[in-house]
């Protein structure tokens, strides 16, 4: 059952240009090397991926030293209070490239291992620049920090649970989580973004 | 008061709203459980009830959605407050029901989810037992996502109630479920299941849902239920706000009331006054129930195959008759040589695949329940469960996802006790084979005798005829020579009895040379005599060729565009050289070229030994490209590709090696240890140890340290090699190694994985750090090497 804050950022493939630092860094070739076999399994990866996101603004509280309180958590991290230092406000987020993906990678584990490493390359790439897109449409006008995730430095992974919870990411996205609270769909990423201020201001 | 099911024959029905929207406007807490006001606040909970039932609906929803034993140890209690408070509210009231309500678990469905199905049918079951006897008057399923999960919540109330089951599941903009089944696909699952209505909620407002209404209008049998969200919500002067209002939604309603609907209601961010004008503004119009459809078709997780003249193709591959390789594969567990076969069989135009996986070595059951959920990871095709064993048969249409083609029944009464007992119970396509307690008849018309015999006793089952397709069954002219003729014949006489065919074509030409031109010519007549389904080799030219050219010559290829996608194809095949004048074996293996390396060393095998072809070929080849790789002169995926051709290489020399000279005592055992689902970097090392010879037991990702330990027993394997990309599993891997070698201090381990580096490895005590899959082979090799020496 969703809240009524939550909010939705869809993109479709064509939208996000996957980041080639960050490919070339999974592929373990140099920045901006291309061959057919990467070009077709590409295409084959833009003809499943499906980018959601979905997001709150919430009030923090930092007032305790490395305590971050949400309306609906609060978290232990030191690292994460710091990444928050000044800020009011956050968004949290969650953004997936679909189960589509899961089902490719595991179709391609079984007939084809080099493809099935270049694709998951380029579906781990894909996610991170749509979740920079996503980031980059949320602090429009606002002045933010790096996003954090779970996971990062001292964030533990258990906090998943709620602010998974909290985004309604099963019914609005289909992110699930396993008992070592990894996702599904394996292509997911979540985060927190602190608000500084008004730009303008 | 009437039941339910029977008002929904007879008119208009009304469901209730939004509830947590609702709920967070009279003060709950956002992020807080509305379920958890059944104990706190019931007052407030009957109070919205009572408003949803004074705006004119008929079922309200239980404030028990997201209620489960993984969620609240207190989930009966919250239930049973939950029922309690809608029975209070409805008390008193003329046509005034209570829904009790199952929403999704939050946890995603193997193959690609941990939760196992039959967990997941627990896990509701519990939800449905504890709601027993409590007042509600019907169980309802919705806000569903996923098919498999709507299965098993369906099951579970089946199973442990007699209450009608309604569900509703959640569509997206593309008109498909999360998961990606479409409504066609939905209906033919949930209406083999026996639900009693069905439709959508939740997600989208009725504006995008008039888009798929059609969908359901045209396929579904049984009263159809909408429940829009009141369009998506935005920021309006601070405020969130959805947006589309209750005048404008109701006007929605009447478009989908007119499209098909006939129960109505809502979802996230409608309230009492939605319910209100849509009641209203619905009411005058003409009622109708949707009529009853007469289509065949079986489903997968994201489409139904509908089984009628235009050909439908049953890919035969997975069937160990006659195939050496496949009974290799089900008697080793070699699960990926079947995978491979069901998406070659998918790539090569099948619309639905056969599994048999009967060998008496073998657990039959087991082996069949693991196929079903593997294929359904890699493969969209619906499925034909193929068994005579009727314990298997049952398992395995249980854990399908969809509604599966079962074959099969036939006219003997011990078969049709067994077998129309489980489609009744969980739908599916039949295939009825022609065989009576005498055997086959001689006759088209004793064949056709026995259909119409399995069609009248599966009526008796509450199966309707259009679940059925007769098999005459195709025996070999070469037994026979009238036995085409009578097959073709009883075709005909089966159609009239309103039944689709199916044919396991192949067998018409059993015992004869070149096999291809008769079935092929076969199936040709069989296709003119009105056949719908063929058991078919999908890899055979000669049959694709007939399929092909029949659709085009019958008006099922409009613009002949299949026909010439496929003509062209071929031709492109044809024409290209099999092999370059320069290339060898050893260029063809560092440059990937997988078709090619086979070529050659087939070659090579008249006039070279196996071995001398390993020796001074094939492990020549993969040094180059590896050291190529170690000088990073090569990346990953060139490696890959170059061990995959050297491993079709390989395959190719050991079948010509004498089975006394085979040597498999170079074997690793390989596995990413418990807790830890990457798998990625051990497939990699696994693919180059298979490329260089090794045997590899891959035990796969999340193995307990027991099943590793058990393997390399059984197996006498000095060698293990272990995976972890997640520092919290190196626990785990350390645990590993200490049971191993305190099983057998000869087992040598090998450790990789991101978080490892040669610290860590001797900290945990394993044998050998391998930073990189190239440097894990070198370590195996030399381990062999010592091991001879």
């Amino acid at each position: 059952m969703k809240s009524s804050d939550i909010f939705m950022i869809n993109a479709s493939a064509d939208d996000i240009e996957i980041n080639r630092g960050e490919l070339a860094l999974r592929l373990g070739v140099s920045r901006g090397y291309d061959d057919e076999l990467i070009r077709s399994c590409k295409k084959k990866l833009m003809d499943v991926i499906d980018y959601k996101c979905a997001y709150i603004r919430t009030d923090i509280d930092l007032s305790e030293e490395n305590i971050c309180g949400f309306d609906f958590m609060t978290i232990d991290s030191s690292a994460l209070y710091k990444n928050l230092a000044g800020c009011s406000e956050a968004f949290v987020f969650a953004v997936t490239t679909g189960i589509g993906v899961d089902r490719l990678l595991a179709r391609l584990n079984v007939i084809s291992p080099a493809e099935h490493f270049v694709t998951d390359a380029l579906a781990s790439a894909a996610a991170d620049s749509f979740c920079g897109y996503a980031a980059g449409q949320l602090k429009q006008g606002l002045v933010c920090p790096p996003r954090f995730s779970p996971g990062y430095a001292d964030l533990s992974l258990r906090f998943q649970v709620p602010l998974l919870d909290r985004l309604d990411a099963h019914g609005l996205l289909g992110i699930t989580l396993d008992s070592a609270y990894l996702m599904t769909p394996v292509k997911s990423i979540t985060a927190i973004m602190g608000i500084k201020n008004e730009k303008n201001n | 008061m009437k039941k339910i099911t029977d008002l929904i024959k007879e008119k208009r029905v009304y469901f209730d709203g939004g509830t947590g929207t609702v709920l967070q406007s009279m003060g709950l807490p956002a992020g807080q459980a509305p379920e958890l006001w059944n104990l706190t606040e019931p007052e407030k909970i009957i109070s919205l009830h009572n408003n949803y039932f004074d705006a004119g609906a008929n079922i309200i929803k239980t404030n028990t959605f997201g209620v489960n034993r993984l969620k609240f140890d207190n989930y009966r209690e919250l239930i049973q407050a939950g029922i309690k408070c809608a029975r209070t509210a409805a008390q008193g009231r003329e046509e005034a029901y209570v829904a009790f309500d199952m929403g999704p678990t939050g946890q995603l469905l193997e193959p690609l989810g941990p939760l196992s199905f039959e967990d997941a049918v627990s896990l509701y079951a519990d939800n449905v037992k504890a709601a027993a006897n409590c007042g509600a008057d019907l169980i309802l399923i919705e806000t569903m996502n996923d098919s498999y999960e709507t299965k098993a919540a369906v099951l579970a109330a089946k199973e442990n109630s007699d209450l009608p089951v309604f569900v509703t599941n959640v569509y997206d903009g593309s008109g498909k479920l999360m998961t990606g089944a479409d409504p066609a696909a939905m209906i033919a699952m949930l209406e083999g299941l026996r639900v009693d209505a069905l439709g959508m909620n939740c997600s989208l407002g009725p504006d995008l849902m008039l888009n798929i209404i059609g969908e359901f209008k045209k396929y579904s049998s049984l009263p159809v239920i909408v429940n829009p969200n009141a369009g998506l919500p935005e920021v309006v002067d601070g405020e969130t706000v959805f947006n589309i209002g209750a005048d404008e939604f109701s006007d929605y309603m009447v478009s989908l009331a007119e499209g098909g609907a006939s129960i109505l209601g809502g979802c996230c961010g409608t309230t009492p006054e939605f319910i209100r004008r849509t009641v209203e503004k619905t009411s005058r119009l003409d009622y109708t129930v949707l009529e009853k459809k007469h289509f065949t078709c079986v489903s997968s997780y994201t489409h139904a195959v509908f089984v009628d003249d235009d050909p439908v193709l049953i890919g035969e591959r997975i069937n160990p008759t006659g195939k050496k390789k496949l009974k290799e594969a089900l008697r080793s567990g070699d699960l990926n040589y079947i995978l491979s076969e069901g998406i070659r069989q998918t790539d090569a135009g099948a619309h639905i695949l056969d599994v048999n996986v009967g060998l008496p070595e073998i657990d039959e059951t087991d082996m069949m329940l693991r196929c079903i959920k593997a294929l359904q990871a890699v493969s969209d095709l619906p499925l034909q469960i193929d068994t005579t064993n009727f314990d298997t048969l049952e398992k395995a249409m249980r854990v399908y996802n969809g509604k599966p083609l079962v074959n099969s029944v036939n006219g003997t009464e011990e078969s049709m006790e067994h077998v129309l007992p489980l489609v009744q119970k969980y739908g599916g396509g039949l295939i009825a084979l022609t065989i009576g307690e005498d055997g086959i008849p001689e006759t088209a018309e004793g064949r056709a005798a026995i259909a119409k015999k399995i069609i009248d006793r599966a009526a008796e089952y509450g199966i309707d005829k259009r679940e059925i397709i007769v098999d005459p069954l195709a025996l070999t002219i070469s037994s026979n020579p009238e036995s085409a003729v009578v097959t073709l014949e009883a075709i005909k006489l089966i159609r009239a009895l309103g039944v689709k065919t199916s044919l396991g074509v192949s067998n018409i030409s059993f015992g004869l040379p070149q096999r291809d031109l008769i079935t092929s010519t076969f199936y040709s007549n069989a296709l003119q005599s009105g056949l719908n389904c063929a058991i078919m080799n999908p890899f055979s030219q000669a049959m694709m060729n007939v399929y092909y050219a029949y659709r085009a010559l019958n008006g099922f290829d409009t613009g002949c565009m299949d026909y010439i996608s496929y003509a062209s194809a071929e031709a492109a095949a044809q024409k290209a050289p099999a092999v370059q004048a320069e290339e060898t074996l050893h260029s063809c293996i560092v440059k990937g070229l997988k078709d090619n390396a086979v070529i050659h060393t087939e070659k090579l095998l008249d006039t070279i030994s196996p071995l001398d072809i390993i020796n001074d070929h094939i492990i020549p080849a993969l040094n180059e490209i590896g050291g190529a790789f170690e000088q990073k002169k090569a990346y990953l995926p060139q490696l890959l590709m170059s061990a995959d051709a050297a491993s079709s290489a390989f395959e190719a020399v050991k079948k010509r090696i004498p089975a006394e000279q085979s040597d498999s005592s170079r074997a690793v055992v390989l596995a990413t240890v418990k807790g830890d689902i990457h798998d990625i970097g051990k497939n990699i090392v696994k693919v180059l140890l298979e490329s260089y010879g090794f045997t590899v037991y891959d035990l796969g990702r999340d193995v307990p340290p027991e099943v590793i330990r058990d393997c390399a027993v059984e197996h006498n394997c000095k060698l293990v090699g272990l995976s972890a990309l997640m520092t919290t599993t190196v626990p785990s891997m350390a645990e590993t190694i200490k049971l191993l070698n305190e099983t057998d201090k000869s087992i040598k381990t090998m450790v990789g994985g991101a978080v490892l580096n040669q610290e860590y490895a001797d900290m945990i005590g394993a044998d050998f750090y391998g930073a990189d899959a190239m440097d894990t082979v070198r370590y195996a090799e030399q381990f062999y090497n010592t091991c001879r020496s």
